[in-house]
This record gives structure tokens, sequence and C-alpha cells, in this order.
């Protein structure tokens, strides 16, 4: 990064912060803020106009029912919908959270998701942050909107507010299937045979295509036009290897300005040589 | 056999002159300096001012023993008490819908906070803590910086080693910190340069460790075992108590925590949270938070918006 500005005497600012704290401080009842930022990206933001606030979390467990794992054909609708929920409900408590140190929204979020027997856990934490200026992208109160939650780190987000587009929300989608038994001949002619097992492929492919299919509605439900960053995970269930399970999850974004901003990157070559290594193998020439 | 007494010598582990033992005593009195930074950490350090004088460290290991009846941490006779057993501590009670079942069915749930727990954690770590800069003021330092903590517990005997290391640092022509009490940061090198340009000169490591006791009642209990209740409508269900009860957990940390920084500000935090599941949705939570309080001594002085670029080769 080249400013033009001249480089501050960083001896001078330590010495400056030294005698700050060599003074007892004065009693405060300010309320201290917390972030989870990096110092880059607590910087980052500030260049962007925005600051952080509070470390904010959201945690819901969703039961299971009992035998809703046991074999059986199609989508487990059950599961997919306890997952659905403890989405759901994390999010509104991360929201409640934001709203209550009257962020406009949630950066870098962490999304843990834990599937078990009998529940299902998601936890979300992140940094409720707001503008400086008080205002979001539109120039409209920021107090008064819905504050977004987003996993976009505070880099990806800076770069998607100069981009032109805003995070409105987290879209999630997860699917879990049963992956169809085979005959009891074909099992018995495939127990010698290095062959593809079509009834995973085919189960995978289904819980792929309605996890994808709810990401993108949910994305729209919160009034997003696309999801960015999509992460999924997939496979069979560790205490259930008939059914396979897909999630996938973004953040879900919508243009806020009139139009998309094109960020033209500079092309920068450095100058520092990559290290050459020493390879002792080639004093002994090529032909060996 | 020499005068001079050998690491193996058992009167140099014990000394006789205050509580140092004679070895640390020469290891201080010794004109070398010792640092746990890396290499362009410790560039990047000189580069600023900052000179460093000793690796310094400090240690306890606690026993977490019994926390019933009789103990130090004595929480009263029974879990189910009306209110919380600590002032100001979390506690949230449920009542079963279904009144007397039998012997077995659980009545009542509670969502405790459990202060001697949080008590016991807080006395390893901020003893810990309290030695290392107490090696770091010995050697007339004016800070301590890239700290690392570790709370581990010793081959499951109950017992929990509390460890932490830093290297401490003088500021090269800058006063010392008021009552002469070093400040501390887990941040070194670059990152530390970084913080100082922007305004924030580091106070101190704060962390603080919430522990969250569910007792569940019967619906809790159903619940997380995938059992619909009596009562209880089918299909998936948010588990509250439990939902709340790591809620609670995360929040009292954070309260915790935002007690120690007196109007300053944590940055960097991380949070860690256990889960120890005991029996038909009892559990135990612990959340430990963790980060650098930091103190703004300049108005923000924003960088300017980096230029996106594209690196060749």
């Amino acid at each position: 990064m080249t400013t033009g500005a001249a480089a501050p005497d960083l001896r001078a600012e330590l010495r400056r912060g030294a005698e700050a704290l060599a003074v007892a401080p004065r009693p405060s009842q300010a309320r201290g803020i917390t972030s989870d930022l990096s110092v880059d990206e607590a910087l980052l933001l500030h260049a962007a106009g925005w600051e952080p606030l509070d470390l904010v979390c959201g945690v819901a467990v969703v039961s299971v029912p009992v035998g809703v794992w046991n074999w059986g054909r199609g989508a487990i609708s059950l599961a997919s919908d306890a997952h659905d929920a403890a989405v759901d409900q994390a999010s509104r408590a991360l929201g409640a959270e934001c709203g209550k140190v009257r962020g406009h929204g949630v950066v870098g979020v962490r999304v843990d998701v834990a599937v078990r027997t009998h529940h299902i856990d998601v936890e979300l934490v992140g940094t409720a942050v707001r503008p400086m200026d008080g205002k979001d992208a539109r120039g409209n109160d920021a107090a008064q909107a819905m504050p977004f939650v987003s996993d976009l780190s505070a880099r990806d987000f800076t770069l998607l507010l100069r981009a032109g587009w805003g995070p409105v929300g987290l879209a999630f989608g997860a699917s879990f299937v049963y992956a169809p038994r085979r005959t009891a001949g074909t099992a018995m002619k495939q127990s010698t045979q290095n062959v593809e097992l079509t009834n995973y492929t085919e189960a995978m492919y289904s819980a792929r295509e309605s996890a994808m299919e709810k990401m993108q509605r949910s994305a729209l439900a919160v009034g997003g036009q696309g999801v960015v960053e999509v992460k999924v995970t997939e496979g069979p269930m560790s205490f259930a290897r008939h059914a396979v399970g897909f999630t996938a999850w973004g953040t879900a974004v919508r243009l806020v300005a009139k139009e998309h901003q094109f960020v033209r990157p500079e092309v920068v070559l450095p100058l520092d040589d990559a290290v050459v290594t020493f390879e002792a193998e080639s004093l002994r020439g090529k032909g060996r | 056999m020499t005068d001079v007494a050998g690491p193996d010598d058992p009167a140099a582990v014990a000394g006789t002159d205050g509580d140092l033992p004679e070895a640390a005593v020469r290891r201080l009195e010794s004109s070398a300096f010792s640092s746990g930074l890396t290499v362009p950490d410790f560039a990047a350090c000189l580069e600023i001012g900052l000179e460093p004088v000793a690796l310094v460290q400090g240690f306890c290991v606690m026993q977490w023993g019994w926390y019933g009846p009789g103990s130090g941490f004595m929480r009263g006779m029974s879990p189910y008490v009306a209110g919380p057993q600590n002032a100001g501590a979390y506690s949230e009670t449920y009542r079963c819908p279904h009144g007397y079942v039998s012997v077995e069915h659980r009545m009542w749930g509670q969502n405790l906070e459990q202060p001697w727990v949080e008590d016991a954690w807080a006395q390893g770590y901020g003893t810990a803590y309290r030695r290392m800069i107490e090696e770091a003021t010995d050697h007339g330092a004016h800070g301590v910086i890239g700290v690392v903590d570790r709370v581990a517990s010793v081959a499951d005997t109950g017992t929990t080693e509390f460890h932490f290391l830093g290297t401490a640092v003088t500021v090269e022509g800058g006063p010392p910190p008021a009552g002469g009490v070093p400040w501390s940061t887990y941040l070194a090198g670059q990152r530390l340069t970084k913080s100082i340009e922007a305004g924030f000169m580091p106070v101190a490591v704060v962390a603080a460790l919430a522990s969250v006791r569910i007792w569940a009642y019967c619906m809790t209990e159903y619940l997380m075992e995938g059992q619909m209740g009596w009562g209880m409508p089918g299909g998936p269900q948010l588990v509250d108590q439990v939902s709340k009860a790591h809620m609670a957990a995360r929040q009292l940390a954070r309260k915790h925590v935002r007690g120690q920084l007196a109007g300053d500000e944590l940055h960097g935090a991380r949070i860690d949270v256990v889960g120890r599941e005991l029996s038909q949705g009892d559990e135990v939570i612990d959340c430990t938070l963790r980060g650098n309080r930091v103190r703004r001594f300049k108005d923000f002085d924003p960088v300017p918006l980096p230029r996106p670029t594209v690196r060749l080769g």
C-alpha cells in the first residue's frame, strides 16, 4: 500500500503511548468495546468508515426426534427441518445481540454446526459493526435497518462494499437423504467388483440439489440477489452411514449502489526474488 | 568438587536469600538478554524502540477438587435452589409441566452459573500471570510482548496447569508504566507496531472463564434423547434450556472480561467453548474468552483505503 504520506515516527508514537500508560487512568464508566477482529481487519474497517462495537454470539440447539435416521427412502425432512430451525434461531439470537448494541450488522461470523443423533447444534460468533457516520450504503439511517449477518472477513466485507454490493444475511441450506438399499442380489454381485455405488452417488446429488435450492431460497427471503463465499460440507453421517448430508452456506448479497462498481486492481511486480533453494541432489548430475 | 553449585546441585534449586533459587538469581544478573520472539518480530520491535530484556514466565498448578458441600468452593446443599447462589450470578429454573409422575421423573431443572469454578480458574490464571509480571518487574521491564498462555490438565490427575510466557521489554526513552507494573500483550512485531501506529497502546492481556451447569428437567431430557415428551408437538423442537445455557456461558465470559476493561477496548478476542455432557441433558459448559486490552492514546488516524493489487510472478 503506497500512500505518498510521510511515514510516521514509530518510536515517537511508542513513547507517546508509554506516556499515556505512565499516568493512572481516570475512572471510566464507558462500555468497553470488544472485538475478535485482527489488527489488520480493524484498521481496514476503519479505513472503510466502519467501527467495531461488540463481540456477539448466537447459539441454538434443536432436537432431532428418535428414529429419524432409521432406514427409509428419500429425503430425511425432519433432520433438514431441525437444521433450518437451529440456524434460523441462532441467526435471530445473533441479530438480537447486534441490535442491543445498535450495530448495523455482524461481520466475520464463525459458523459451527454439529449434527448429532438427537440434536443439531449451531453456534455463530462475530463482531457487531456500524458505519461511523451512522448512514448505510444508501445514505439511510443505519440504526433503522435490520442488522445483517455475514461470514465474510472484514477484508472481503470492505471489498464487497467497494464493488457497490452489501451483505444482507446468512443464506443456509441443508438436506439429508437416505441412500437407497441395494437389492440382495446386487449387493452380492457387487461384493467382488470395483464398481460405482450408484445409490450413494444418486443420494449425494439429490441432497446437493435440495440443499443448494434451499440456500438460494433463503438468500431471496432475506432480500439478497445472490450468495458469495459459498461453503459446502457433504458425506455420510458418522452415526448413520446409510444417510448422506449436504449443507451449503454463504453470505447473501445485494447491489446497494446504482450499478456494480468495477474494482480494477493494479498490477504490481514484486522485486524480491523467490528464495532459491540449494538442491543437494543436483551435485550428482542429472544422469543419476 | 568446585564451590560453584551446578544445575544438579540441590542448593541451586532452593536459594537461601529471598525466594528465588540461586540459579535464577545468577540468570537474572547475567548481562545477556533472552527472548521468545521470532527473528522478524525481534527486528520489528527493535525498529520501534522496544528492547528485549528477558524471557519471563509464570506457572501455577491448581487442584480442581471437590466442589460440593464442605469444599472451599461450596455451592450449597441442593442444586435446585430458588435463585442465584452468589449475588448477581446467573440462574434460571425450569419446572416440569406434568406434575408428580415418579421419583425418577425430573420435576425441576436449572441452569446455574458456577462462580466457584470461575473463581478457581481466575485464581490459577491470575497467579501465573502475576508471577510472569513480577519477573518482568524484577528486570525493570516496561512491558511484556508476545505473551503465550496455556491452560492444560496435568495427566488427568484433576489438576490444571497455567503457564504464561512472554518477552519482557523496555521502551527506549519512555517512562515506566504507572505503579511500575509492566503492560502486556499477546501481540509482537508487525502486528504490535500497527496497533500502536493506529493509536492503541497495550494495557494487559485479559481472560475470563464462565462456567454454566445444566441440571436438565424432564422436557430437556426428552428432547436431548430425541424423545417426544407428553404434551409436546411432534417434530424438531428448540431445546430452550440448553440453548439458553450456551448463550449465557458466552455472555457471562464477555461480561467478566468487560469488567476488567475499565473503559478500555478488547482487541483480537478469542472465544473457546468446552461442553461436557454428563447424562441425559445434564451438561457443563466452560467458555473462555481472552484478548488484548488496549487504550487509545491518540485520536484515530484512519489509514487510507488500500488499493487492490495483483502480484505478477
